[in-house]
């Protein structure tokens, strides 16, 4: 808190690792909130980002309770307005349009019964269908700002149908004077829809990123574009469809045509006073220099425009007929275009506007057909737009069916700062949060920006709670290790096996096992099963296994909690960056255990990380194994922290493989997690380990009630304002 | 130190055991010196809350121990294994447990291969139910435990006891996992409904359904941390639990057979009464013979009983005597808790035990009547044990209102 208050002051950014479980949430909501009571002036808005739909729920479920305290010690109603944003899919109470499952699909019917040429449209023709919720917003709750309060999803629904108005375009409509804004990180990250939603947040605000641990990746994802063959042959179709439009729509209504082509002439200027007005978050897709040209003429009108494009499509498709892989620049990637196909830098940049500017001209109301046209001219925008931090690659076929023909054009990003650097730019303060960060000098070099903070907490506590080991041995002193040399080993996977089956007997309720890769996991299943240890494994309890279905996993995942709470215990067998890994917490019984086979190095045989690592090396001077330790380790800690969610919590942690009591790997941990560490645990062979988890799970369930954490870890009032308490609180922020 | 490995257990069957983490440990002022004094204080609250007089206890219990005897009983943890060990500390937990609660049944079950098995069946012969655990020392532990199938088995022999007396079921659980039929959920909502206080006590570590049994059911969760404190864990279950509102206070019907007749003179009107005559705890058993003059007649039917309290299986009275009735009584009227207080200097010895206090234990205990001052130990063992202060009892004045 105090080192929050530190970043606030100074108005800079800070990143902060702070165990999971331990009132994060409620430390940044409660402070922060403060902050904006004590100066209204210096911090008018709190945008707190997370990752899905249940954490912002999380987070909002907190920020009730601190109202709610606000509330009874001040006795009054507090003017501040918190809500939470999701998408359509998850806010429309369209009665028939919310009972679609994709979210693309809700969006599209959403645009078809919003979109303003539809409701035009229905005012001459009363046939023509619109949504009237959003009606109702339109009419009046652009008038009425919501009274201030706590709104979640739910209750956002519930105003919504109170009052018949939209709840997505209220919600999107109160942004701009809510105190509080909670939402996914792509509102913010992702330029397409931040450039939509986030554009007017004002500069005095607070950025949180939690669960911040893979926020590189999400920048990265962001920017970069995936084409395949499939997609490509879908854009076609699109363009035809372009073109009987475009030509029905001269027929009967030129003027249209005429007028956006006046428009386009004008050029992009309104765009470039909203800039300067510093109003519009800087859209890094589209830089200033585009805003003050116009619109190239070879591609103004409409008809030249989708000759245009089939031109660029066609070329793309010339580009996947490779037979081996490319991989070049983006300025190579020009060179050649404007020698195979004549097509100039300059209209490319415009691509992705015009295309837009087209589909509004044309009044097509079901945007869902068009997305693969609109990844396209993307593409072409970023392509032209950015020579430095990308990269393209063509694969001609996967690397795991190298017969199979499927190519690939990748566009990626390598540089996860270009995303991110208008939200350090435009913010104030920006805090990154999570319970894994560590080791923490690598994010501010990878995101390129200078945190005034930057501190790892570790918790207090009156037991010791978590267990960490390194298994490094099987009983047969055989070292484990999923290194690629001993990956195959029998003798390897057989002790990891053993490691398993004795930790299952020792262990109660709930077991995480976590993979390097799917891959591993399926061969040492399978040789699992054929040496008889799955036999033994279920024996003391049930298996479950994550696949890359989504639906399959799901289900695992209800059946092993089915079989956790009804005491029959049960094992997951999961991938490290997999889906279980990420979002899934297995807090008390449902993860008593969690064991971390080998360390989860990234793929390095793909590409697109080789490129990325080269990049890395090149701009930022951080060496490809420092980075992929990082990788490994951070992943490893997220995986580990699934287990330990909150003080009443407990959990053993083992890292089976020999590598991780090496002091690079070790020393990357984060610290709540080092702390417990000892050296006595860092080189145990199986039947140690056994045994030491079995002494520490007796202590553990010995009972444990809130008197005994009391002056620990938990503190009364009284204790708080002691004065002995209060020495040892500030000795402690000092040592951090 | 060789001897007193020896008479533990052989360095070789011990686990690893790192001598030098305790010593270190204590230093950091975590870990085992902390856990230690978790169970210390436990303790002292257990005994304080059964003490504080106010509640009512249950004096009819009905109990049913549940033995788990599935494969992970063989384990070594508990010397020599643990099936052993528990059986031997249930020996004297069925012994301790007619002591206190004379007018109260027990029944044991055991658990193994997905099934339960009724080892003996309700009853309030201590003997019979002694004899079978010694014999269950031979039973070959197997297979996976089934809780729902045992607590079912349970329910059923519970279901149909009057409602006035207590009914309650002791796991002693030492598998993690558990292999049931149906939705264990159902079974613990009909424990529930009937009344039943299921206790469980684990062997090896926290298993999350049987702390969720223990609380919807109003029972306890312990797992132990070594035999000693398993020990202690089996006894604490001697002791009556406080009734949980609902039960119905009602009269019950008893009948005081005579006791062992004098000599028959045949000046007694009652010969009839001691004519010998098979007893009806016996007469099922193939190696039953004609008993003596001695035993017990049920004074409704007069059917002969060799030993009490007994329910008579003719009449269905229940039949005691009367010391049993009076050591039952001290669970209605528990002395009050002591006061916790820290030790100053005026007192310097314990006023029960006569020993002097020791510098390292702060707290005394003080009665509320005789403000007499006893140790830690003396407090507990009063409680225990004594149920009687002796400061009240020896000083003559409460002494004589208490008689008066």
């Amino acid at each position: 808190m105090l080192e929050l208050k530190r970043a606030l002051d100074a108005k800079g950014h800070c990143l902060l690792e702070m165990p999971s479980g331990t009132g994060k949430t409620t430390t940044l909501l409660s402070l922060i909130v403060a902050y904006m009571k004590a100066h209204p002036l210096d911090l008018t808005k709190l945008v707190y980002c997370s990752r899905t739909v249940p954490e912002i729920e999380k987070v909002m479920e907190e920020l009730r309770k601190l109202m709610n305290y606000y509330e009874k010690e001040m006795g009054m109603e507090q003017n501040i307005l918190g809500l939470a944003l999701s998408s359509r899919k998850n806010l429309c109470i369209h009665p028939s349009v919310s009972k679609e499952r994709e979210g693309k699909v809700v969006d599209g019917r959403c645009y078809s019964l919003t979109a303003s040429f539809v409701r035009a449209r229905h005012a001459a023709d009363d046939a023509v269908p619109i949504c009237e919720f959003y009606e109702g917003f339109d009419a009046h709750g652009k008038e009425f700002p919501l009274p201030p309060g706590v709104y979640n999803l739910d209750d956002l629904k519930e105003y919504g149908q109170t009052k018949r108005w939209c709840p997505y375009f209220l919600a999107r409509h109160t942004i701009t004077h809510a105190n509080i804004v909670v939402y996914s990180y792509h509102y913010l990250l992702d330029p397409k829809i931040a450039e939509v939603v986030s554009k007017e947040i004002s500069k005095s605000s607070v950025v949180v990123f939690d669960e911040a641990h893979n926020i590189d990746n999400v920048c990265i994802d962001s920017m970069s574009v995936k084409i395949t063959k499939r997609l490509l042959d879908k854009c076609s179709n699109s363009i035809t469809i372009l073109e009987t439009t475009i030509s029905n729509m001269k027929e009967n209504d030129s003027k249209r045509l005429e007028k956006e082509y006046k428009r386009l002439v004008e050029g992009l200027r309104d765009a470039t006073i909203a800039r300067e007005t510093d109003m519009a978050l800087v859209n890094p897709v589209l830089p200033s220099e585009i805003l003050e040209e116009a619109v190239p003429g070879t591609i103004r009108t409409a008809e030249h425009f989708v000759a245009f494009l089939k031109r660029v499509v066609e070329y793309i498709k010339t580009r996947l007929r490779v037979q081996h892989v490319v991989q070049e620049s983006p300025a190579g990637f020009l060179r050649d275009i404007h020698t195979k196909v004549c097509i100039d830098r300059k209209p490319l940049r415009f691509t992705a506007e015009r295309l837009a500017s087209l589909i509004r001209t044309l009044e097509i109301s079901d945007l869902t057909d068009f997305s693969p046209l609109v990844t396209v001219s993307h593409f072409a925008t970023l392509v032209s737009t950015y020579t430095k931090g990308f990269t393209i690659i063509i694969e001609p076929f996967e690397d795991r069916a190298p017969t199979v023909s499927n190519p690939i054009l990748y566009f990626s990003c390598l540089d996860s700062s270009i995303a991110i650097k208008p939200v350090f730019n435009r913010f104030q303060t920006v805090v990154i949060t999570s319970g894994t960060l560590s080791p923490l000098d690598m994010y501010p070099k990878i995101l390129d920006f200078h945190p005034v903070i930057m501190t790892s907490f570790t918790m207090t506590l009156a037991r010791p709670c978590i267990l960490p080991m390194i298994v490094s041995k099987g009983n047969d002193q055989v070292a484990m290790s999923s290194r690629y040399e001993t990956r195959e080993d029998t003798a390897v996977i057989r002790n990891y096996g053993n490691l398993l089956v004795e930790v299952a007997a020792a262990v109660p309720d709930g077991i995480v096992c976590f993979f390097t890769s799917y891959l591993y996991l399926e061969t040492i299943v399978s040789s699992w099963y054929d040496q008889g240890i799955i036999d033994q494994l279920q024996r003391h309890k049930l298996l479950f296994i994550e696949t890359q279905d989504a639906a399959e996993t799901s289900l695992a995942l209800i059946n092993y909690i089915k079989a956790c709470d009804n005491g029959r215990g049960a094992v997951l067998l999961s991938v490290a960056r997999g889906k279980v890994s990420e979002g899934i917490d297995f807090d008390h019984h449902l993860g008593r255990a969690v064991l971390m086979f080998g360390i989860p190095y990234v793929y390095t045989q793909s590409r697109i990380l080789r490129a990325r690592l080269e990049y890395l090396r090149d701009q930022f001077q951080i060496r490809e194994n420092d980075f992929l330790t990082f990788d490994a380790m951070r992943h490893a800690a997220q995986c580990l922290g699934r287990c330990m969610r909150g003080k009443t919590d407990y959990g053993i942690m083992v890292l089976a493989d020999k590598r991780f009591s090496r002091a690079d790997k070790r020393s990357k941990l984060p610290k709540w997690i080092q702390e417990h560490l000892k050296d006595t645990n860092c080189n145990l062979s199986t039947e140690e380990c056994v045994q030491i988890c079995k002494r520490w799970l007796r202590q553990m369930a010995q009972p444990f009630s809130r008197e005994d954490q009391l002056g620990i870890s938990l503190l009364t009032l009284e204790q708080l304002q002691s004065e002995e308490m209060q020495k040892k609180i500030l000795q402690r922020a000092q040592g951090v | 130190m060789a001897d007193e490995d020896e008479t533990k257990e052989y360095r070789w069957e011990s686990g690893y055991e790192k001598t030098w983490e305790a010593i270190k440990e204590d230093d950091d002022g975590l870990l085992e010196s902390n856990v230690a004094d978790l169970v210390a204080r436990a303790k002292r609250k257990r005994a304080a809350l059964k003490a504080t007089g106010a509640i009512q206890l249950g004096m009819m219990r009905h109990l049913f121990v549940v033995v788990d005897a599935s494969a992970c009983m063989f384990l070594q943890d508990l010397k020599p294994t643990r099936f052993l060990c528990v059986l031997k500390l249930l020996e004297v937990f069925v012994h301790e447990f007619f002591d206190l609660n004379p007018i109260s049944q027990l029944g044991i079950l055991t658990t193994k291969m997905k099934r339960s098995e009724q080892i003996t069946v309700l009853a309030g012969n201590q003997k019979k139910h002694i004899e079978a655990l010694q014999q269950l020392k031979d039973l070959s532990c197997e297979g996976e435990p089934s809780l729902q199938n045992s607590l079912e088995r349970a329910m059923n022999g519970l279901k149909n006891m009057p409602a006035h007396s207590s009914r309650e079921i002791l796991v002693l659980f030492g598998s993690l996992t558990t292999c049931d039929p149906g939705d264990i959920q159902k079974t613990i909502k009909s424990l529930k409904d009937n009344n039943i206080r299921v206790s469980i006590i684990g062997l090896a570590a926290e298993v999350r359904i049987c702390r969720e049994i223990a609380k919807k059911t109003g029972g306890t969760y312990n797992v132990l941390i070594d035999d000693y404190h398993l020990k202690e864990l089996i006894l604490n279950q001697v002791q009556p639990p406080a009734v949980v509102g609902s039960m119905e206070a009602s009269l019950v019907k008893m009948g005081f057979p005579g006791g062992t007749p004098i000599v028959n003179d045949g000046t007694s009107d009652s010969s009839a009464d001691h004519a010998p005559a098979y007893c009806l705890c016996h007469i099922e058993s193939e190696t039953s013979s004609l008993m003596g003059p001695n035993g017990y007649n049920c004074p409704q039917c007069g059917s002969r009983y060799c030993e009490l309290p007994v329910e008579c299986k003719q009449c269905g009275l229940t039949l005691v005597s009367a010391p049993h009735l009076a050591r039952s009584y001290h669970h209605l009227f528990p002395i009050k808790p002591f006061i916790e207080r820290v030790q100053d200097r005026e007192t310097t010895h314990c006023f029960a035990c006569a020993k002097p206090f020791v510098e390292a234990e702060t707290n005394v205990y003080e009665c509320e009547t005789c403000n007499q001052i006893v140790c830690l130990d003396c407090d507990l063992f009063i409680r225990e044990i004594l149920h009687t202060c002796p400061g009240c009892a020896s000083d003559p004045v409460t002494a004589q209102m208490k008689t008066n």
